[in-house]
């Protein structure tokens, strides 16, 4: 188990060893090959770890197991701690497992950059860090690999460092990642403070129950969550990350990293437990996030910034799940969404591909008909998205929905704008789908889309598309709560869950789910396909994305702006400045007045020498 | 101590010495007050090696030589820049040279 848990972190991190230092000495296909292998090498670790799992008794299955003291400090003492319990080896399973598929498909999709070594390395790095932050015993380890994500997704949203805009798009990532950094060390310190401890069972042990201290150790996770998973209000990095290569968009900001945060709550579910406000405040961010993002993928005419959007209102789901206490269904959903949309992207990915990086939808129009295969892994994945039977998103999401309406009246809120976001999901699904997959193609698209040697694409990135597509529609089948439900049965012990839906609360959930998400399918068909309804001009206030750029740019760098003015004329200029320049001033008078004595005669000089020697003379016989 | 006391140097190396400052600051030509100085290092060197005789130590001579060499050198540097100075008609008058000031 152990040396399973060990492969599987350390593998990913041996390729980024090897790629860096190899240098030119590998070549770029073989770094692609490499990190692919150790990225499928970690995941068949996993896979060990979790059959090790099976075989042992329910309540046997969490094992941690402390590597070397890693840190001391007075009395505190933190080890480097794997933990292989329920939770983190079906974490390790989504990671590596759509981890290893999107690093082979990289292969095909990054063929012939200049950097691809750069660019494998950093992948491998990633998916070290995201295994750190899942496996970590403690919550120091979590943080570290919280951080180590933070960076490896700077790194990989920056790739294209040439291009301003996503070396601007990297630095917005990194500081508002930063920023949720921060608030989750506070809530570090908080617990040491309290605990002294933070290991996982420790700290669930010991740490208060209710009242402020819980209240804001809660609230500090919170924001590190928040601002990992691009929630409400730290949600508008994640759209300009899409700057990064798409197989990064479908691995870090679609698959892995923004789910941390539904990990973090899931994880650390007895301090939340403890803080109920906080975790009502986690579901209604989550909810408030679904409906945003939804309204805003509406006008989007960016393909890749639509699943984007997406992705944050999926994220707002799983948050929903996990801050109501429906653990199970949130993580059911954290793993289904990781294969549709991953799916998305990389389908999308597929057809920016063939047409040298357009990624325009009004451009790329009707490529669907020169990409069969494409438009049907997309159709397979947008119905997931949508939730339609017998798709994944059908059997994670409804439950998600059903968990809400076990939950009282803030629940049935909650269930209310869930349902209006699934609708909103079914209009913006397959508006993009229908605008950019059917009709004839446009004279762009027709233009400039090449095949790969009559294919789509290269081969390795048709099979690992074609992989995900099969998950996606088979991924669902794992858990059907009214009837079958291994995933929370497997979950039970480490994320018991406090809101379980009835079976008719199930039944009723996805039928209205289904229901309004057809709806909105069918909308979309009407305006977008069929031309039966005009369609609407967009509304300024989705387009411009609910003015949160501006509110920050406002908040903090206007504001801050002003205040160095107002410093700069009233403090440094007159009084730092003015100092200065009158200290030289004098210095520089004084020594004009000096050089008078400097003559050019040197007998002048002589006698000067001469008399001074007679004073200090005078003066040393004086003093004796 | 063989010879005159040592108060005779002393009063010796002293009028020397004056003189040599005397011919640094009064005199114009650069060869004079070149020659000047030289008196004024000799003047020491000679009370160096007074005492050191009076001492019954070495330390004195071995200092006088090494002011020699420096003396020497810096009559090489002098008469090198005298020459030069010969070379372009320029007058010998260190009144008139007088360009390095402030």
């Amino acid at each position: 188990m152990n040396a399973a848990a060990w492969t599987c972190l350390l593998l990913p991190l041996a390729s980024t060893v090897l790629i860096t230092l190899g240098g030119t000495r590998i070549s770029r296909r073989l770094a692609g090959y490499i990190s692919t292998a150790t990225t499928m090498g970690a995941f068949v670790a996993a896979v060990v770890a979790f059959v090790q799992l099976l075989g042992k008794d329910a309540d046997d299955r969490i094992h941690l197991t402390t590597s070397w003291t890693w840190l001391s400090a007075g009395p505190y003492h933190f080890g480097f701690t794997l933990l292989t319990d329920q939770l983190s080896v079906v974490m390790m399973l989504v990671v590596a497992g759509v981890g290893s598929l999107i690093v082979a498909y990289s292969v095909g999709y990054m063929d012939g950059d200049d950097e691809e070594r750069r660019y494998f390395a950093y992948m491998s790095l990633f998916v070290f860090s995201m295994l750190l932050l899942v496996q970590g015993g403690n919550l120091l380890l979590l943080l570290a690999g919280w951080g180590m994500v933070g960076l490896s997704s700077y790194l990989l949203i920056g790739y294209h460092q040439d291009r301003p805009s996503a070396v601007a798009a990297a630095k917005k990532a990194f500081v508002m990642n930063a920023f949720g950094d921060a608030t989750m060390a506070l809530a570090l310190f908080l617990l040491i403070a309290h605990t002294g401890k933070l290991g996982y069972a420790d700290v669930f042990a010991l740490s208060p129950h209710g009242g402020t201290v819980a209240n804001l150790i809660a609230l500090g996770l919170l924001g590190g969550a928040v601002a990992k998973s691009a929630q409400l209000p730290l949600h508008t990095w994640l759209p300009d990350a899409m700057e990064g290569p798409t197989p990064v968009s479908a691995l870090i900001h679609a698959a892995t990293m923004v789910t941390a945060g539904v990990y973090l709550i899931v994880r650390c579910h007895p301090l939340f437990e403890n803080a109920y406000v906080i975790e009502d405040l986690a579901a209604g961010l989550g909810a408030a996030t679904l409906l945003m993002a939804g309204l805003i993928a509406l006008v989007q005419t960016d393909i890749k910034r639509v699943i984007a959007y997406s992705t944050m209102s999926q994220i707002g789901y799983m948050f929903v799940g996990a801050g109501l206490g429906a653990y199970p269904n949130g993580m059911f959903h954290l793993m289904t969404h990781a294969f549709f949309k991953a799916l998305l992207f990389m389908a999308a990915g597929l057809a920016i591909h063939a047409v040298v990086g357009e990624q325009d939808i009004r451009k790329l129009a009707g490529i669907g008909k020169l990409m069969p295969f494409t438009k049907i892994v997309f159709l397979i994945g947008s119905l997931a998205l949508v939730g339609v039977f017998p798709f994944a998103g059908f059997f994670s999401k409804d439950s998600i929905l059903a968990a809400a309406l076990a939950h009282g009246w803030y629940g049935d809120v909650i269930f209310a704008a869930g349902i209006v976001g699934t609708f909103l999901t079914g209009v913006y699904a397959f508006r993009l789908f229908f605008i950019v997959f059917t009709g004839e193609p446009s004279a762009f698209a027709r233009e400039h889309f090449h095949a790969h040697h009559g294919k789509e694409g290269p081969l390795s990135m048709r099979w690992t598309v074609g992989v995900l597509a099969a998950l996606s529609v088979i991924g669902g089948f794992l858990q059907f709560a009214p009837f079958w439900h291994p995933l929370s049965t497997w979950l039970e012990p480490v994320a018991a869950p406090i809101a379980e839906p009835s079976n008719a609360q199930e039944w009723l959930a996805s039928g209205v789910a289904l229901a309004v998400g057809l709806s909105g399918v069918w909308l979309a068909w009407a305006i977008y396909s069929a031309n039966r309804i005009k369609a609407p001009a967009p509304v300024k206030l989705f387009e411009r994305k609910f003015y949160w750029d501006e509110l920050y740019d406002l908040a903090w760098y206007r504001s801050s702006d002003l205040v160095t003015r107002g410093l700069s004329t009233i403090v440094e200029r007159p009084l730092i400045a003015g100092s200065m320049s009158a200290v030289s001033g004098a210095f520089g008078l004084g020594s004009r007045e000096l050089s008078v004595a400097q003559n050019g005669l040197v007998r002048t000089y002589a006698l000067a020498l001469a008399s001074g020697l007679a004073v200090l003379t005078v003066v040393f016989l004086a003093a004796r | 101590m063989r010879g005159p006391d040592i108060q005779w140097y002393v009063i010796l190396s002293a009028i020397l010495f004056s003189v040599g400052a005397l011919g640094v600051m009064l005199r114009r030509s650069p060869l004079i007050i070149l020659l000047s100085v030289e008196i004024m290092l000799n003047s020491a060197n000679l009370l160096l090696i007074a005492f050191s005789r009076l001492h019954g130590r070495e330390d004195g001579q071995i200092f006088a030589i090494s002011v020699m060499a420096v003396a020497a050198s810096e009559v090489v540097v002098g008469l090198g820049m005298i020459v030069a100075l010969g070379r372009r008609n320029i007058d010998l008058d260190v009144d008139k040279l007088r360009t390095l000031r402030g």
